[in-house]
């Protein structure tokens, strides 16, 4: 019996052109070194994601306290059943999304929208992007306290809605009004993103190689057609990085909620997922629901971002 | 050389020794790590406690630290999750009942704390107050504060309003709506001076006597069904309703919280609901307030057609111990809260706490306190606030009830029904 030949797909990544068996080369080395230099990236991401990520998989198979020191009880799938008979947790899932639609498609328009601007600025393009970008670095703490002094009864809100619309005395609402209080939560996150994605999409317009502007204008494109016949497909994977970070971010939004329900805004408005899901682990302790509730959530952001990727792939433009 | 390589061995040796000698006697000290909630003039005089009782068992070391008030509860169940817990804290009853029935507290060691037994200290308070942390015939906690509501009212504001504080001060809920109409003042809906409102967080300790006046109930005596009378409950949904700005518009939980205005004394909130406590409050905001002598406390208020004379609920903060601590640790710090809770009287006098003893209820200081009548009158006609493991969401059900009355323009009977469901649901959880 003759010595089989070794399958080159056994060494597929490990042999170099040559097909010399055990000889790796210069390229593998450096390969190595690689995986040693992202090695403790790894270590940190999967201890500090995904290890979190399967810990709630399988804590929401039980129905577990938070404060028991009792053995948690394997319940199989009765925590999703329950949520998803719930009506309070389709509330949640009802206010996620309105929150979610509002904040970021005006968010991704009004970025775009000043990033053109500021970058068509001849002057003061710094002192712009600072501006714009400012509310970011805020903790969203902060942010919340100052809205909710600025959305008070007696606050600068009503005193400017009212002098603008000449109706001294009206009361809007702001944080009284079921529909007022989840227009002012999506207000407040817009005013504080809004620059940050700005300044992605700052990026994205820079990155432009002049020339393919200057080409069309000799072309004799005007501005409006320039835009969106050859910037706006450029800027494309910009675009959907900003559409996805922004998505999930609103997706993920907590603390506006929670603080201006702490102020006194009724809860059920803006009772989003997030919200939900910490008076379940914090106020009733829980956990095992909890969990359940964000491994759907969870969920929810793999879906969306799985879309956007693939209704991104057609029509790719390079350059 | 060998002499040599033996003196350094030696040396090493000794160095070793002294090390693992210095190490020793430092672990041998206990330190017990107390949370609690901010409070200044509680801090005051409890760090001076903590340094005398370090001087007088100098093998301890106290930590004490401080969280606000709203944080509190949070950051206890955070560190009792991750068997972090601190050696001895304080939180309101509702929500530190979840901590006795699931075991993560330590019974009391009534030797330590100073008693001679635990009837002991049965006798040394008023009768009821240790109930809510008794449990299964044992004593879990000591209380640090035991607090009653009572009505603040601004005779300034009255005055200026036209009223006699004296006389026309609200006995009932129907007077209290006219007298608040008489003292607001509004820029068209924008109420710039309140007469009074509510404390809206805490929906038990004022909201739930208002319904029982009314011949209501939360839970029912045998702690099966909730939401007793529908009668009782749409009546008081109805005042709420009236209340809010979408009826007479006299407050809302939106405007900022009564009490902390009531202090400014700027001529923008007639009267509030607080404790024996906030007369020390204003004491340290506002002492040409206080000095005046503009102020006052009466009862809390009942309804016209009231069939039981409930004042407001009256709650606890329980000094208790963690279970997870070694038996050293805890009972040097039962030790140590007997220590902080001799001093009752200045608790009283220096915070404006009222630790519930017999000794101090019929002592001259409790007498001299202004206003101690009121509030001493209240608590007998009160009961102890509603404690369970579900507590806290139970509350969230009722105040999601009044929201929706007051702010979204459920009709009461909606907002019971739906109340009805959730605190039932509740209730029957496993």
């Amino acid at each position: 019996m003759g010595r089989r030949p070794i399958p080159v797909f056994f060494f597929k990544g490990v042999l170099p052109v040559t097909g010399r068996i055990f000889s790796p080369g210069i390229e593998h080395k450096k390969a190595r070194w690689g995986w040693v230099f992202i090695l403790p990236s790894l270590v940190f991401f999967a201890l500090f994601n995904f290890y979190p990520i399967f810990n709630a998989l399988y804590t929401s198979l039980f129905r577990k306290k938070l404060l028991s020191l009792k053995p948690p009880k394997f319940i199989g799938f009765d925590n999703y059943i329950y949520l998803f008979n719930s009506p309070d947790f389709w509330n949640s899932i009802r206010a996620t999304v309105v929150f979610t639609i509002g904040t970021f498609i005006p968010m991704l328009i009004f970025s775009l929208i000043l990033a053109n601007f500021i970058i068509s600025r001849k002057r003061f393009q710094k002192f712009f992007q600072m501006a714009y970008y400012s509310p970011a670095v805020l903790s969203s703490v902060v942010v919340a306290a100052i809205w909710l002094l600025i959305f008070d009864p007696r606050g600068l809100s009503n005193q400017l809605i009212n002098f603008i619309l000449n109706t001294p005395g009206i009361d809007h609402k702001w944080l009284a009004n079921s529909a007022m209080v989840q227009i002012s939560t999506i207000l407040v996150y817009f005013w504080k993103y809004v620059g940050y994605f700005t300044i992605i999409f700052l990026v994205g317009l820079a990155s432009i190689p002049k020339s393919i502007h200057e080409a069309a204008k000799i072309d004799g494109v005007n501005a409006w057609s320039g835009f969106w016949y050859v910037t706006f497909p450029l800027l494309k994977p910009t675009t959907i990085l900003v559409s996805i970070m922004s998505m999930l971010q609103c997706l993920k939004t907590f603390s506006t909620q929670y603080l201006f329900t702490q102020g006194g805004a009724p809860t059920e408005p803006i009772n989003v997922i997030t919200l939900n899901l910490y008076h379940t682990a914090i106020r009733d302790h829980r956990i095992g629901l909890a969990s359940a509730m964000s491994i759907i959530l969870f969920c929810i952001m793999l879906f969306f971002t799985w879309l956007q990727f693939k209704g991104s792939r057609s029509d790719e433009v390079s350059y | 050389m060998g002499d040599y390589i033996m003196k350094r061995l030696c040396i090493l040796l000794a160095c070793a020794f002294f090390l693992t000698v210095a190490v020793n006697a430092a672990e041998s000290k206990t330190e017990i790590l107390y949370w609690t909630h901010e409070d200044p003039n509680r801090t005051e005089i409890e760090n001076r406690y903590i340094e005398e009782f370090e001087k007088a068992n100098p093998e301890v070391t106290i930590k004490r630290v401080t969280s606000p008030s709203k944080k509190m509860a949070e950051r206890v169940l955070t560190a009792f999750a991750a068997n972090q817990g601190p050696d001895m804290f304080n939180l309101q009853i509702e929500d530190e009942f979840a901590y006795i029935v699931n075991s993560r507290l330590a019974p009391i060691d009534y030797k330590a704390a100073g008693y001679p037994s635990v009837k002991a200290i049965y006798d040394a308070y008023l009768p009821k107050v240790l109930d809510p942390v008794t449990y299964e015939r044992k004593l879990y906690g000591l209380p640090l504060e035991l607090t009653n509501w009572c009505l603040y009212i601004n005779d300034r504001v009255f005055k200026d309003a036209g009223l006699n504080p004296d006389k026309d001060y609200p006995k009932t809920w129907e007077e209290m709506v006219a007298v608040s109409e008489k003292i607001a003042i509004r820029d068209g809906e924008i109420i710039k001076r309140r007469g009074f409102d509510f404390r809206y967080p805490y929906y038990l300790v004022s909201m739930i006597p208002m319904v029982e006046q009314l011949g209501g109930k939360l839970i029912s005596d045998d702690g099966k069904t909730a939401i007793i009378n529908d009668k009782a409950w749409i009546q008081f949904l109805e005042f709420m309703q009236a209340w809010g700005p979408n009826g007479k518009n006299l407050g809302s939980p939106t405007y900022t919280n009564a009490r902390k205005l009531f202090n400014k004394d700027n001529n923008d909130m007639g009267m509030c609901l607080s404790g024996l406590y906030q007369a020390g409050r204003i004491r340290k905001d506002n002492p040409e307030f206080y000095n005046s002598g503009e102020w006052r406390v009466v009862p809390f208020p009942k309804f016209a057609n009231a069939v039981k004379n409930s004042a407001s609920a009256y709650y606890g903060h329980y000094f208790v111990v963690n279970a997870q601590k070694p038996k050293k640790n805890q009972e040097m710090t039962w030790k140590f809260i007997g220590y902080m809770l001799s001093h009752a009287e200045a608790y009283l006098s220096k915070v404006g706490l009222i630790q519930p003893t017999v000794k101090l209820m019929g002592s001259q200081t409790f007498k001299d306190m202004p206003y101690s009548s009121v509030f001493k009158g209240d608590m007998e006609r009160g009961l102890i606030v509603y404690y369970a493991g579900n507590s806290a969401k139970i509350q969230q059900h009722i105040r999601e009830a009044v929201e929706s009355v007051m702010l979204a323009g459920s009709s009461p009977e909606k907002a019971l029904k739906n109340l009805r469901r959730k605190a039932q649901e509740t209730l029957d959880e496993k």
